[in-house]
């Protein structure tokens, strides 16, 4: 008979320990391994996101891929403004060891002072620290070239403006984020910024990426706008603008070059200006886009559209006599003059000669709403079609509210305001057979469709009248161009000084010319302003004149437009010179 | 039975080197492709820069002071341009 020894039998063993005791102590271990088993179930299989992504946030690494911004191109194609890469440089301080000679040479590869380099890097609590943003990449190769611990760079992009200052109030100019800040750069920041794309890689312990996870989000990179400004006459118009506003000692100038047929803008340049790439110690008067938001009382400008409206309706013919003696004439007890008295004269001459008189009394033939329709159909107090950033509408009282005076006044451009850019737009009405047109920022080719102010006929009349005032009779002869058959009216104004215009003697003008050419058929409109000429002449015929006259010139050959008018030729006397 | 198990370890063995240096050599090109296409960007910016060199090289203003002052040139004008018009149009000049 086989006897069991039972373990708790063993007479070694013998213990007074009850068995409960060793049977609770292989529970409990056991109950540790499944809590352990079940931990780690739980941890791997059922909630394994927290330590997956902290995992993957070791390796896995999110590399931005940058958009570059789109170029802002001139009509036929030439780059206004185009992103370059420009390294900047950033520091750890806390990781700098620099001994002064390597101070003094980052210092000067920088550009900046060792003081302010010092400074910068003084700070060792700081763990970034931009040195010098938007460096030439030469530069930036040179410090890399150094090696310097602690020192890093990155790659950004920074806006160069070939123009420069000739196109700076066109163009506009970014900031150092490379968001647009004025200008062009500002109101199609939108179409230019693109989309940054991403991707997701694994790296390796020396930091190269090994391996690509997921999908890849392409960039998408900035559009180009194109304008339809034309680099050449825009820099010309500049260079006789400046030129001008030098030789008259004004405060500022304007000037505005439109295509008559499909309303772009050719060119459209202020002065003083400054350079987009050098932004230092800018001043409110060099940022001043002066012809798109500075209003003034358009004056003489305006009589050609009071004279076109009576011819429109019918109420006087070209040839209608016109009595100005004595060169004054009261309206409800105010007396409006004529700088010269004329005495009787044709409406045509009325032009010919800016006679106020002459205006008034037929614009006293006029309704009030019939004129208040023109002058708004034409723009004036209408905010102008093209966007840009901080552009004015003027100002034109509604016609109701007009008493005879004002009536009379505003039939020669004085109670209502405008910018030289709606003066410019306004005359495409005489330039596009009566219709106004739609100015557009915007590359376009497309001949612009008008909205009918006058009739073709009446804006051919009218422009005979232009043509005239800039003839050798008119008020603004030096207009006159080699070659080119031009018309325009001048404009002079007394400066609101204070409540009036300013005592005799101490008084301050600004002057201006609007006027087309060829004649005939006009391509161009040109319109030029100078403000506070103070060199003696203050005429608009006098100082705007003659840059309209370089401008037309050179615009016309640039566009390749025959001349219309004879001119004497030089060059087969040349030739014969030259060839003995 | 045993020689068919060691023959499967062997397999099994080399099939797993294989993937090893399979895996390795994908690590190499993706990298020799990742440089590649810096490269490519880093050519494409310094193409565009040079574009906008070039133009600021070719300004009118930088192109008319050079004419006027090295070339000793002067503006046209009418008077000293000959117009050939297209058929009908034919130029006023004698």
């Amino acid at each position: 008979m086989s006897r069991s020894i039972r373990y708790t039998a063993s007479p070694l063993l013998t213990s007074k320990t009850p068995v409960w005791r060793s049977k609770l102590v292989v529970a409990a271990i056991a109950l540790g391994f499944v809590g352990l088993g079940a931990r780690a179930a739980f941890i791997q299989v059922f909630n394994n996101d927290f330590f997956q992504h902290q995992g993957e946030v070791r390796f896995n690494r999110t590399l931005p891929l940058p958009a570059n911004r789109g170029r802002i191109l001139d009509r036929n194609g030439l780059i206004l403004a185009s992103s370059v890469p420009a390294p900047s440089i950033w520091a750890i301080p806390e990781d700098v060891e620099l001994d002064s000679s390597q101070r003094q040479n980052l210092a000067k590869l920088l550009g900046i002072e060792l003081a302010e380099l010092n400074k910068k890097l003084a700070d060792e609590d700081k763990n970034f620290v931009w040195l010098k943003r938007q460096i030439e990449p030469d530069r930036a190769k040179e410090i890399a070239d150094l090696n310097l611990k602690g020192i890093y760079q990155r790659t950004e992009f920074r806006r160069q403006y070939p123009e420069g200052e000739a196109a700076a109030h066109i163009v506009g100019f970014t900031n150092v984020e490379d968001n647009g800040q004025e200008g062009i750069e500002l109101l199609y920041n939108e179409t230019l910024l693109g989309r940054a794309g991403m991707r997701r890689v694994i790296k390796d312990r020396l930091g190269q990426a090994v391996e690509q996870i997921g999908e890849t989000v392409a960039p998408v990179a900035g559009q180009d706008v194109q304008l339809s400004i034309d680099t050449k006459v825009q820099f010309f118009a500049y260079q006789k603008l400046r030129d001008a506003v030098l030789a008259n000692r004004a405060q500022a100038g304007s000037i505005v070059v439109m295509d008559a047929s499909t309303g772009e803008v050719l060119a459209l340049a202020n002065y003083p200006s400054y350079n987009p790439e050098k932004r230092t110690n800018l001043s409110g008067a060099q940022l001043r886009n002066r012809a798109l938001t500075d209003t003034f009382e358009p004056g003489s400008v305006v009589k050609p559209f009071t004279i076109g409206l009576a011819l429109d309706s019918g109420r006087i013919k070209t040839s209608t006599i016109i009595d100005t003696a004595p060169g004054s004439v009261t309206i409800t007890g105010a007396t409006i003059r004529d700088a010269h008295p004329h005495g009787a004269m044709t409406v045509e001459q009325v032009i010919q000669k800016s006679s106020n008189v002459g205006t008034t009394k037929i614009a006293m033939q006029l309704p009030a709403s019939e004129m208040w329709d023109t002058f708004s159909g034409a723009g004036f107090g209408q905010k102008p079609q093209i966007e840009f950033p901080g552009v004015v509408s003027g100002r034109l009282r509604p016609a109701k509210s007009w008493r005879p005076i004002e009536q009379a006044t505003a039939s020669y451009g004085y109670g209502l305001s405008a910018s030289l850019f709606q003066m410019v737009r306004s005359y495409t009405v005489f330039s596009h057979d009566g219709q106004v047109i739609r100015a557009t920022l915007l590359k376009n080719s497309d001949p612009a469709v008008g909205v009918p102010i006058f009739s073709a006929d009446t804006a051919a009349k009218v422009r005979k009248m232009l043509q005239m005032a800039a003839g050798s009779g008119g008020t603004a002869p030096k207009a006159q161009t080699a070659g080119y058959s031009v018309g325009g009216k001048s404009g002079t104004a007394y400066k609101q000084m204070g409540k009036g215009y300013g005592s005799e003697g101490n008084r301050k003008y600004r002057s201006w010319f609007v006027g087309m050419a060829p004649i005939e058929q006009p391509r161009i409109i040109v319109g030029v302003m100078l403000d506070e000429p103070s060199a003696g002449k203050y005429y608009g015929g006098e100082v705007a004149a003659p840059v309209f006259s370089e401008t037309v010139q050179q615009t016309l050959r640039v566009m390749g437009v025959q001349p219309d008018i004879a001119i004497q030729p030089q060059i087969v006397a040349k030739a014969v010179a030259e060839s003995f | 039975m045993t020689r068919v198990n060691v023959l499967l370890v062997l397999a099994i063995l080399a099939s797993a080197m294989y993937l090893v240096s399979v895996q390795y050599e994908s690590r190499r090109l993706f990298t020799e492709l990742e440089r590649t296409q810096r490269e490519a960007r880093r050519l494409n910016t310094e193409y565009e820069r040079l574009q906008v060199e070039k133009r600021s090289q070719a300004t009118p203003a930088r192109v008319e002071r050079l004419a006027r002052e090295k070339l000793q040139m002067r503006q046209v004008s009418p008077g000293i341009t000959m117009y050939l018009g297209s058929g009908e149009a034919a130029p006023q000049q004698p």
